[in-house]
Protein backbone atom coordinates (compact mmCIF):
# COMPACT_ATOMS: atom_id res chain seq x y z
CA UNK A 1 0.00 0.00 0.00
CA UNK A 2 1.13 3.57 -0.47
CA UNK A 3 1.74 4.18 2.91
CA UNK A 4 4.16 1.93 3.22
CA UNK A 5 6.41 4.62 1.55
CA UNK A 6 7.81 7.45 3.86
CA UNK A 7 9.31 10.10 3.02
CA UNK A 8 13.09 9.57 4.41
CA UNK A 9 12.97 5.92 2.84
CA UNK A 10 11.79 7.03 -0.42
CA UNK A 11 14.71 7.15 -2.79
CA UNK A 12 17.62 5.29 -0.83
CA UNK A 13 18.80 2.41 -2.66
CA UNK A 14 19.53 -0.61 -0.74
CA UNK A 15 23.19 -2.05 0.41
CA UNK A 16 22.58 -4.99 -2.07
CA UNK A 17 21.67 -2.35 -4.93
CA UNK A 18 24.85 -0.76 -4.48
CA UNK A 19 26.68 -3.74 -6.12
CA UNK A 20 24.96 -3.32 -9.39
CA UNK A 21 25.23 -0.71 -11.70
CA UNK A 22 23.43 2.31 -11.08
CA UNK A 23 21.19 1.97 -14.18
CA UNK A 24 19.69 -1.37 -13.09
CA UNK A 25 19.13 -0.36 -9.38
CA UNK A 26 17.32 2.55 -10.87
CA UNK A 27 15.28 0.27 -13.04
CA UNK A 28 14.37 -1.84 -10.20
CA UNK A 29 13.79 0.99 -8.29
CA UNK A 30 10.90 2.29 -10.64
CA UNK A 31 9.78 -0.87 -11.86
CA UNK A 32 9.33 -1.68 -7.36
CA UNK A 33 7.20 1.53 -7.52
CA UNK A 34 4.93 1.09 -10.41
CA UNK A 35 4.13 -2.17 -8.56
CA UNK A 36 3.31 -0.45 -5.62
CA UNK A 37 1.61 2.29 -6.75
CA UNK A 38 0.13 1.76 -10.42
CA UNK A 39 -3.28 0.31 -9.15
CA UNK A 40 -3.35 3.77 -6.24
CA UNK A 41 -2.67 5.72 -9.26
CA UNK A 42 -5.12 4.45 -11.46
CA UNK A 43 -7.92 4.70 -8.98
CA UNK A 44 -6.70 8.64 -8.85
CA UNK A 45 -7.06 8.69 -12.61
CA UNK A 46 -10.47 7.73 -12.66
CA UNK A 47 -11.58 11.23 -10.57
CA UNK A 48 -10.63 12.53 -13.63
CA UNK A 49 -12.14 10.67 -15.22
CA UNK A 50 -9.99 9.00 -17.73
CA UNK A 51 -10.62 5.88 -19.73
CA UNK A 52 -8.31 2.64 -18.93
CA UNK A 53 -6.39 2.93 -21.28
CA UNK A 54 -5.78 6.73 -21.41
CA UNK A 55 -4.49 6.48 -17.60
CA UNK A 56 -2.29 3.63 -18.07
CA UNK A 57 -0.68 5.90 -20.71
CA UNK A 58 0.00 8.49 -18.30
CA UNK A 59 1.11 6.06 -15.94
CA UNK A 60 3.57 4.54 -18.45
CA UNK A 61 4.91 8.26 -18.76
CA UNK A 62 5.01 9.18 -15.16
CA UNK A 63 7.18 5.90 -14.77
CA UNK A 64 9.78 7.03 -17.67
CA UNK A 65 9.94 10.58 -16.38
CA UNK A 66 10.90 9.46 -13.09
CA UNK A 67 13.47 7.09 -14.81
CA UNK A 68 15.24 10.18 -16.74
CA UNK A 69 14.44 12.28 -12.87
CA UNK A 70 16.80 9.80 -11.05
CA UNK A 71 19.02 8.89 -14.09
CA UNK A 72 20.19 12.51 -13.65
CA UNK A 73 20.91 12.19 -10.38
CA UNK A 74 18.34 14.39 -9.05
CA UNK A 75 16.53 12.97 -6.03
CA UNK A 76 13.05 13.54 -4.02
CA UNK A 77 11.92 13.69 -0.67
CA UNK A 78 8.92 12.21 -1.57
CA UNK A 79 8.50 10.10 -4.42
CA UNK A 80 5.22 8.87 -3.69
CA UNK A 81 3.72 12.99 -3.95
CA UNK A 82 6.06 13.51 -7.23
CA UNK A 83 4.35 10.78 -8.91
CA UNK A 84 1.03 11.65 -8.47
CA UNK A 85 1.76 15.19 -9.18
CA UNK A 86 3.17 13.83 -12.29
CA UNK A 87 0.53 11.99 -12.85
CA UNK A 88 -1.79 14.82 -12.08
CA UNK A 89 -0.14 17.08 -14.45
CA UNK A 90 -0.15 14.64 -17.55
CA UNK A 91 -3.39 13.70 -17.11
CA UNK A 92 -4.96 17.01 -17.36
CA UNK A 93 -2.71 17.55 -21.09
CA UNK A 94 -4.04 14.00 -22.08
CA UNK A 95 -7.23 14.89 -20.98
CA UNK A 96 -7.19 18.25 -23.25
CA UNK A 97 -5.80 16.61 -26.12
CA UNK A 98 -8.41 13.83 -26.47
CA UNK A 99 -11.19 16.33 -25.61
CA UNK A 100 -9.63 18.60 -28.54
CA UNK A 101 -9.58 15.25 -30.33
CA UNK A 102 -13.17 14.67 -30.10
CA UNK A 103 -14.35 17.76 -30.83
CA UNK A 104 -12.52 17.93 -33.89
CA UNK A 105 -13.87 14.69 -34.88
CA UNK A 106 -17.34 15.70 -34.14
CA UNK A 107 -18.08 13.22 -31.55
CA UNK A 108 -19.32 12.51 -28.24
CA UNK A 109 -17.27 11.80 -25.48
CA UNK A 110 -16.05 8.42 -24.80
CA UNK A 111 -18.15 6.84 -22.42
CA UNK A 112 -16.45 4.45 -21.00
CA UNK A 113 -14.66 5.77 -18.09
CA UNK A 114 -13.15 4.34 -15.10
CA UNK A 115 -15.03 5.61 -12.66
CA UNK A 116 -18.63 5.31 -14.16
CA UNK A 117 -20.87 2.75 -13.29
CA UNK A 118 -21.60 -0.36 -14.98
CA UNK A 119 -21.29 -1.06 -18.25
CA UNK A 120 -23.65 -3.54 -18.52
CA UNK A 121 -27.26 -4.23 -17.74
CA UNK A 122 -26.39 -7.43 -15.17
CA UNK A 123 -23.99 -5.11 -13.60
CA UNK A 124 -25.96 -2.28 -13.54
CA UNK A 125 -28.49 -4.10 -11.84
CA UNK A 126 -26.03 -5.15 -9.02
CA UNK A 127 -25.10 -1.81 -8.97
CA UNK A 128 -27.42 -0.24 -6.05
CA UNK A 129 -29.46 2.76 -6.29
CA UNK A 130 -27.36 4.25 -3.15
CA UNK A 131 -24.23 3.79 -4.78
CA UNK A 132 -25.22 5.30 -7.88
CA UNK A 133 -26.36 8.58 -6.41
CA UNK A 134 -23.21 8.60 -4.80
CA UNK A 135 -21.42 7.90 -8.23
CA UNK A 136 -23.50 10.78 -9.80
CA UNK A 137 -22.60 12.99 -6.29
CA UNK A 138 -19.10 12.57 -6.67
CA UNK A 139 -18.71 13.09 -10.48
CA UNK A 140 -21.02 16.23 -9.97
CA UNK A 141 -18.31 17.91 -7.86
CA UNK A 142 -16.16 20.57 -8.90
CA UNK A 143 -13.15 18.88 -9.94
CA UNK A 144 -10.82 20.30 -6.77
CA UNK A 145 -13.39 18.94 -4.02
CA UNK A 146 -13.39 15.32 -6.45
CA UNK A 147 -9.59 15.38 -6.48
CA UNK A 148 -8.52 15.86 -3.00
CA UNK A 149 -11.15 13.35 -2.03
CA UNK A 150 -9.27 10.95 -4.33
CA UNK A 151 -5.57 11.77 -3.26
CA UNK A 152 -7.21 11.66 0.32
CA UNK A 153 -8.11 7.81 -0.12
CA UNK A 154 -4.86 6.87 -1.33
CA UNK A 155 -3.54 7.91 1.95
CA UNK A 156 -1.96 11.36 1.30
CA UNK A 157 -1.17 13.55 4.09
CA UNK A 158 -2.99 17.11 3.68
CA UNK A 159 0.26 18.94 2.91
CA UNK A 160 1.06 16.09 -0.04
CA UNK A 161 -2.53 16.70 -1.53
CA UNK A 162 -1.96 20.68 -1.23
CA UNK A 163 1.27 20.09 -3.19
CA UNK A 164 0.04 17.58 -5.56
CA UNK A 165 -2.88 20.46 -6.68
CA UNK A 166 -0.57 23.48 -5.96
CA UNK A 167 -3.48 24.97 -3.45
CA UNK A 168 -3.48 25.65 0.43
CA UNK A 169 -3.53 23.51 2.86
CA UNK A 170 -6.73 25.76 4.29
CA UNK A 171 -8.04 24.56 0.65
CA UNK A 172 -7.54 20.85 0.95
CA UNK A 173 -9.56 20.43 4.09
CA UNK A 174 -12.66 23.28 2.94
CA UNK A 175 -12.69 21.09 -0.01
CA UNK A 176 -12.57 17.45 1.92
CA UNK A 177 -15.29 18.95 4.23
CA UNK A 178 -17.44 19.81 1.36
CA UNK A 179 -17.35 16.67 -0.71
CA UNK A 180 -17.51 14.46 2.30
CA UNK A 181 -20.94 16.61 3.42
CA UNK A 182 -21.99 16.13 0.02
CA UNK A 183 -21.17 12.24 0.06
CA UNK A 184 -23.86 11.85 4.04
CA UNK A 185 -26.52 13.62 2.39
CA UNK A 186 -26.38 11.52 -0.98
CA UNK A 187 -25.78 8.34 1.32
CA UNK A 188 -28.52 9.40 3.82
CA UNK A 189 -31.64 9.66 1.33
CA UNK B 1 -22.25 22.64 26.74
CA UNK B 2 -23.74 25.95 24.72
CA UNK B 3 -24.00 25.13 21.11
CA UNK B 4 -21.67 28.04 20.87
CA UNK B 5 -19.01 26.18 21.78
CA UNK B 6 -19.69 22.81 19.47
CA UNK B 7 -16.73 21.91 17.71
CA UNK B 8 -16.88 22.83 13.70
CA UNK B 9 -17.04 20.28 10.86
CA UNK B 10 -13.71 21.20 9.73
CA UNK B 11 -11.87 20.82 13.15
CA UNK B 12 -13.95 17.14 13.34
CA UNK B 13 -12.32 15.63 9.89
CA UNK B 14 -9.15 17.48 11.01
CA UNK B 15 -9.07 15.42 14.36
CA UNK B 16 -10.29 12.11 12.32
CA UNK B 17 -7.80 12.61 10.01
CA UNK B 18 -5.01 12.69 12.30
CA UNK B 19 -4.09 16.51 10.87
CA UNK B 20 -3.99 18.50 14.24
CA UNK B 21 -0.99 19.53 16.14
CA UNK B 22 -0.88 17.13 19.85
CA UNK B 23 -2.21 20.47 22.03
CA UNK B 24 -4.99 20.70 19.40
CA UNK B 25 -6.49 17.04 18.94
CA UNK B 26 -6.13 17.34 22.93
CA UNK B 27 -8.67 19.79 23.77
CA UNK B 28 -10.60 18.29 20.51
CA UNK B 29 -10.30 14.99 22.23
CA UNK B 30 -11.57 16.29 25.74
CA UNK B 31 -14.63 18.21 23.98
CA UNK B 32 -15.11 14.83 22.25
CA UNK B 33 -15.66 13.34 25.65
CA UNK B 34 -18.23 15.25 27.25
CA UNK B 35 -20.52 15.99 24.05
CA UNK B 36 -22.81 13.44 22.29
CA UNK B 37 -23.60 15.72 19.54
CA UNK B 38 -20.20 16.10 18.04
CA UNK B 39 -19.53 12.71 18.49
CA UNK B 40 -22.44 11.94 16.18
CA UNK B 41 -21.25 14.56 13.72
CA UNK B 42 -17.83 12.78 13.81
CA UNK B 43 -19.02 9.68 13.44
CA UNK B 44 -21.05 11.01 10.17
CA UNK B 45 -18.10 11.90 8.64
CA UNK B 46 -16.34 8.41 9.10
CA UNK B 47 -19.57 6.78 7.81
CA UNK B 48 -19.25 9.64 4.82
CA UNK B 49 -15.89 8.70 4.58
CA UNK B 50 -16.60 4.96 4.35
CA UNK B 51 -19.31 5.11 1.57
CA UNK B 52 -16.80 7.36 -1.02
CA UNK B 53 -14.09 3.90 -0.07
CA UNK B 54 -16.18 1.34 -0.70
CA UNK B 55 -17.82 2.77 -3.66
CA UNK B 56 -14.73 3.71 -5.07
CA UNK B 57 -13.12 0.45 -4.15
CA UNK B 58 -16.27 -1.79 -5.45
CA UNK B 59 -16.55 0.07 -8.24
CA UNK B 60 -13.15 0.34 -9.89
CA UNK B 61 -12.04 -3.03 -8.40
CA UNK B 62 -14.56 -4.45 -11.44
CA UNK B 63 -12.17 -2.75 -14.38
CA UNK B 64 -8.28 -2.59 -13.01
CA UNK B 65 -6.54 -4.57 -15.82
CA UNK B 66 -4.15 -7.12 -14.96
CA UNK B 67 -0.68 -5.33 -14.66
CA UNK B 68 1.76 -8.01 -16.60
CA UNK B 69 1.22 -6.34 -20.14
CA UNK B 70 1.84 -2.61 -18.59
CA UNK B 71 4.61 -3.59 -16.17
CA UNK B 72 6.22 -5.42 -19.29
CA UNK B 73 6.53 -2.67 -21.41
CA UNK B 74 7.43 0.07 -19.17
CA UNK B 75 10.47 -2.32 -18.50
CA UNK B 76 10.97 -2.45 -22.38
CA UNK B 77 11.00 0.98 -22.65
CA UNK B 78 13.10 1.33 -19.55
CA UNK B 79 15.84 -0.48 -21.34
CA UNK B 80 15.57 1.56 -24.39
CA UNK B 81 15.59 4.49 -22.70
CA UNK B 82 18.92 2.95 -20.72
CA UNK B 83 20.89 1.72 -23.67
CA UNK B 84 21.80 5.34 -25.35
CA UNK B 85 23.22 6.50 -21.58
CA UNK B 86 24.82 3.23 -20.87
CA UNK B 87 27.00 3.81 -24.14
CA UNK B 88 27.68 7.45 -23.30
CA UNK B 89 29.12 6.61 -19.93
CA UNK B 90 31.60 4.04 -20.83
CA UNK B 91 34.99 5.32 -20.17
CA UNK B 92 36.85 4.29 -23.22
CA UNK B 93 34.17 5.56 -25.54
CA UNK B 94 34.41 8.94 -23.71
CA UNK B 95 38.40 8.85 -23.38
CA UNK B 96 38.54 8.03 -27.94
CA UNK B 97 39.22 11.27 -29.19
CA UNK B 98 37.73 13.04 -31.76
CA UNK B 99 40.60 12.51 -34.71
CA UNK B 100 40.28 8.57 -34.13
CA UNK B 101 36.38 9.25 -33.96
CA UNK B 102 36.77 10.32 -37.70
CA UNK B 103 39.14 7.72 -38.41
CA UNK B 104 36.71 4.94 -37.05
CA UNK B 105 33.71 6.55 -38.70
CA UNK B 106 35.20 6.40 -42.14
CA UNK B 107 36.30 2.67 -41.91
CA UNK B 108 32.60 1.66 -41.11
CA UNK B 109 31.14 4.03 -44.04
CA UNK B 110 33.67 2.10 -46.02
CA UNK B 111 32.31 -1.17 -44.77
CA UNK B 112 29.11 -0.22 -45.01
CA UNK B 113 29.26 -0.23 -48.35
CA UNK B 114 31.37 -2.91 -49.78
CA UNK B 115 29.94 -5.42 -47.77
CA UNK B 116 26.42 -5.43 -49.29
CA UNK B 117 28.46 -5.86 -52.58
CA UNK B 118 30.73 -8.58 -51.02
CA UNK B 119 27.65 -10.67 -49.25
CA UNK B 120 25.21 -10.41 -52.41
CA UNK B 121 28.02 -11.62 -54.71
CA UNK B 122 30.39 -14.23 -52.73
CA UNK B 123 27.49 -15.29 -49.75
CA UNK B 124 24.67 -17.16 -51.16
CA UNK B 125 22.84 -18.59 -47.58
CA UNK B 126 20.46 -15.96 -47.13
CA UNK B 127 18.44 -17.98 -44.72
CA UNK B 128 21.36 -19.20 -42.62
CA UNK B 129 19.55 -17.90 -39.95
CA UNK B 130 16.04 -18.19 -40.36
CA UNK B 131 13.82 -20.24 -37.96
CA UNK B 132 10.24 -20.60 -39.07
CA UNK B 133 8.06 -20.04 -36.49
CA UNK B 134 4.49 -20.86 -37.12
CA UNK B 135 2.75 -21.37 -33.82
CA UNK B 136 3.70 -19.49 -30.80
CA UNK B 137 6.10 -21.28 -27.65
CA UNK B 138 3.22 -21.49 -24.84
CA UNK B 139 5.66 -21.01 -22.53
CA UNK B 140 6.78 -17.80 -23.69
CA UNK B 141 3.56 -16.68 -25.26
CA UNK B 142 0.52 -18.36 -23.63
CA UNK B 143 -1.28 -15.47 -24.41
CA UNK B 144 -2.90 -13.08 -22.14
CA UNK B 145 -6.37 -11.09 -22.66
CA UNK B 146 -8.05 -7.43 -20.68
CA UNK B 147 -11.03 -7.44 -19.18
CA UNK B 148 -13.42 -6.50 -22.26
CA UNK B 149 -17.20 -7.81 -21.78
CA UNK B 150 -18.52 -9.57 -25.39
CA UNK B 151 -20.41 -6.45 -25.97
CA UNK B 152 -17.95 -3.86 -25.55
CA UNK B 153 -15.49 -6.06 -28.10
CA UNK B 154 -18.76 -6.13 -30.25
CA UNK B 155 -19.42 -2.74 -30.11
CA UNK B 156 -16.17 -1.81 -32.27
CA UNK B 157 -17.02 -1.94 -35.84
CA UNK B 158 -13.47 -2.91 -36.71
CA UNK B 159 -10.75 -3.00 -34.85
CA UNK B 160 -6.65 -2.59 -36.07
CA UNK B 161 -4.30 -4.34 -33.97
CA UNK B 162 -2.11 -1.30 -32.57
CA UNK B 163 2.07 -1.39 -33.66
CA UNK B 164 4.17 -3.18 -31.19
CA UNK B 165 6.59 -0.88 -30.00
CA UNK B 166 9.96 -1.38 -31.44
CA UNK B 167 11.54 -2.35 -27.82
CA UNK B 168 9.08 -4.49 -27.13
CA UNK B 169 9.22 -5.65 -30.84
CA UNK B 170 13.18 -6.60 -29.65
CA UNK B 171 12.50 -7.94 -26.48
CA UNK B 172 9.84 -10.62 -27.92
CA UNK B 173 12.94 -11.61 -30.67
CA UNK B 174 15.43 -11.96 -27.56
CA UNK B 175 13.26 -14.42 -25.76
CA UNK B 176 12.67 -16.40 -28.47
CA UNK B 177 16.25 -16.52 -29.62
CA UNK B 178 16.06 -14.57 -32.60
CA UNK B 179 18.13 -11.39 -31.71
CA UNK B 180 20.25 -12.31 -35.23
CA UNK B 181 17.87 -13.02 -37.16
CA UNK B 182 17.06 -10.79 -40.32
CA UNK B 183 13.64 -8.72 -38.40
CA UNK B 184 11.70 -8.90 -42.03
CA UNK B 185 11.59 -12.58 -41.71
CA UNK B 186 9.01 -11.78 -39.26
CA UNK B 187 6.24 -10.56 -38.44
CA UNK B 188 5.77 -10.15 -34.11
CA UNK B 189 1.98 -10.48 -34.15
CA UNK B 190 -0.62 -10.67 -30.89
CA UNK B 191 -1.66 -14.10 -30.64
CA UNK B 192 -5.23 -13.71 -29.20
CA UNK B 193 -5.82 -10.32 -31.64
CA UNK B 194 -6.92 -7.01 -29.60
CA UNK B 195 -10.03 -7.80 -31.76
CA UNK B 196 -10.83 -10.83 -29.52
CA UNK B 197 -10.04 -8.81 -26.30
CA UNK B 198 -5.92 -9.75 -26.47
CA UNK B 199 -3.78 -7.44 -24.38
CA UNK B 200 -0.40 -5.20 -25.48
CA UNK B 201 1.09 -7.79 -23.24
CA UNK B 202 4.91 -9.64 -24.47
CA UNK B 203 2.76 -12.65 -23.15
CA UNK B 204 0.73 -12.15 -25.76
CA UNK B 205 2.97 -11.73 -28.52
CA UNK B 206 4.62 -13.90 -30.66
CA UNK B 207 7.22 -13.30 -33.59
CA UNK B 208 5.55 -14.85 -36.97
CA UNK B 209 7.62 -16.04 -39.86
CA UNK B 210 6.54 -13.61 -42.68
CA UNK B 211 7.35 -16.17 -45.13
CA UNK B 212 4.98 -19.15 -44.00
CA UNK B 213 3.92 -20.51 -46.95
CA UNK B 214 0.65 -22.73 -45.97
CA UNK B 215 -0.68 -21.64 -41.91
CA UNK B 216 0.87 -17.65 -42.62
CA UNK B 217 -0.51 -14.62 -41.26
CA UNK B 218 -3.17 -13.66 -43.15
CA UNK B 219 -4.66 -17.65 -42.40
CA UNK B 220 -4.75 -16.48 -38.84
CA UNK B 221 -6.17 -13.06 -39.59
CA UNK B 222 -9.01 -14.89 -41.47
CA UNK B 223 -9.46 -17.04 -37.78
CA UNK B 224 -9.78 -14.27 -36.21
CA UNK B 225 -12.31 -12.69 -38.10
CA UNK B 226 -14.25 -15.97 -37.94
CA UNK B 227 -13.97 -16.10 -34.63
CA UNK B 228 -14.81 -12.52 -33.61
CA UNK B 229 -17.75 -13.15 -35.63
CA UNK B 230 -19.25 -15.96 -34.06
CA UNK B 231 -18.96 -14.44 -30.74
CA UNK B 232 -20.68 -11.56 -31.79
CA UNK B 233 -23.37 -13.62 -33.92
CA UNK B 234 -23.41 -15.44 -30.30
CA UNK B 235 -22.53 -18.61 -31.42
CA UNK B 236 -19.28 -19.15 -29.14
CA UNK B 237 -18.37 -17.48 -25.83
CA UNK B 238 -15.58 -14.82 -25.75
CA UNK B 239 -13.75 -16.92 -23.04
CA UNK B 240 -13.61 -20.33 -25.48
CA UNK B 241 -12.53 -18.06 -28.39
CA UNK B 242 -9.72 -16.68 -26.48
CA UNK B 243 -8.71 -20.12 -25.06
CA UNK B 244 -8.70 -22.27 -28.22
CA UNK B 245 -6.54 -19.41 -30.34
CA UNK B 246 -4.32 -19.38 -27.71
CA UNK B 247 -3.44 -22.97 -27.17
CA UNK B 248 -3.19 -23.90 -30.60
CA UNK B 249 -4.79 -21.49 -33.36
CA UNK B 250 -3.89 -23.82 -36.36
CA UNK B 251 -5.70 -27.08 -34.97
CA UNK B 252 -9.09 -23.88 -34.10
CA UNK B 253 -8.58 -23.11 -37.58
CA UNK B 254 -8.87 -26.59 -38.70
CA UNK B 255 -12.03 -26.92 -36.19
CA UNK B 256 -13.90 -23.94 -36.93
CA UNK B 257 -13.08 -23.99 -40.48
CA UNK B 258 -13.93 -27.64 -40.72
CA UNK B 259 -10.61 -28.18 -43.13
CA UNK B 260 -7.22 -29.66 -42.87
CA UNK B 261 -5.63 -26.87 -44.68
CA UNK B 262 -6.37 -23.05 -44.97
CA UNK B 263 -9.31 -21.97 -47.22
CA UNK B 264 -8.52 -19.80 -50.43
CA UNK B 265 -8.31 -16.52 -48.86
CA UNK B 266 -9.87 -13.91 -51.81
CA UNK B 267 -7.31 -11.73 -52.64
CA UNK B 268 -8.60 -7.60 -53.72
Amino acid sequence: MADSLTESDALVVPSADRRRSPESAIDEKVIGLFDELRVPLLRYLAGFPLTVHDSEDVIQEVFLALFRHLRSGKSHQNVRGWLFRAAHNLALKKRFRSRRDVENAGLMLVEERLADPAPNPEDQLAFSQTQKRLVSVVRAMPEQNRWCLYLRAEGLRYREIAEVLDISLGSVCLYLERSLAHIARAAER
Amino acid sequence: MSEESHLSDQELLLVVDGELSPRESGRVQSHLAACWACRVRKQEIETAIGEFVRLQRQDFNLRIPPADGPRALLKAQLAQQARPERISRLPWFRSVSLRVGWAVLAVVLVVATVTPFVFRTYVRRPAARFTAVTVPNPRLTPGATVLLSEREICREVSVNNKPVPIALQQKVFDEYGLRAAEPRAYEVDYLITPALGGADDIHNLWPESSSATVWNAQVKDALEDHLRNMVCEGQLDLATAQHEIASNWIEAYKKYFHTDRPVEVQRY
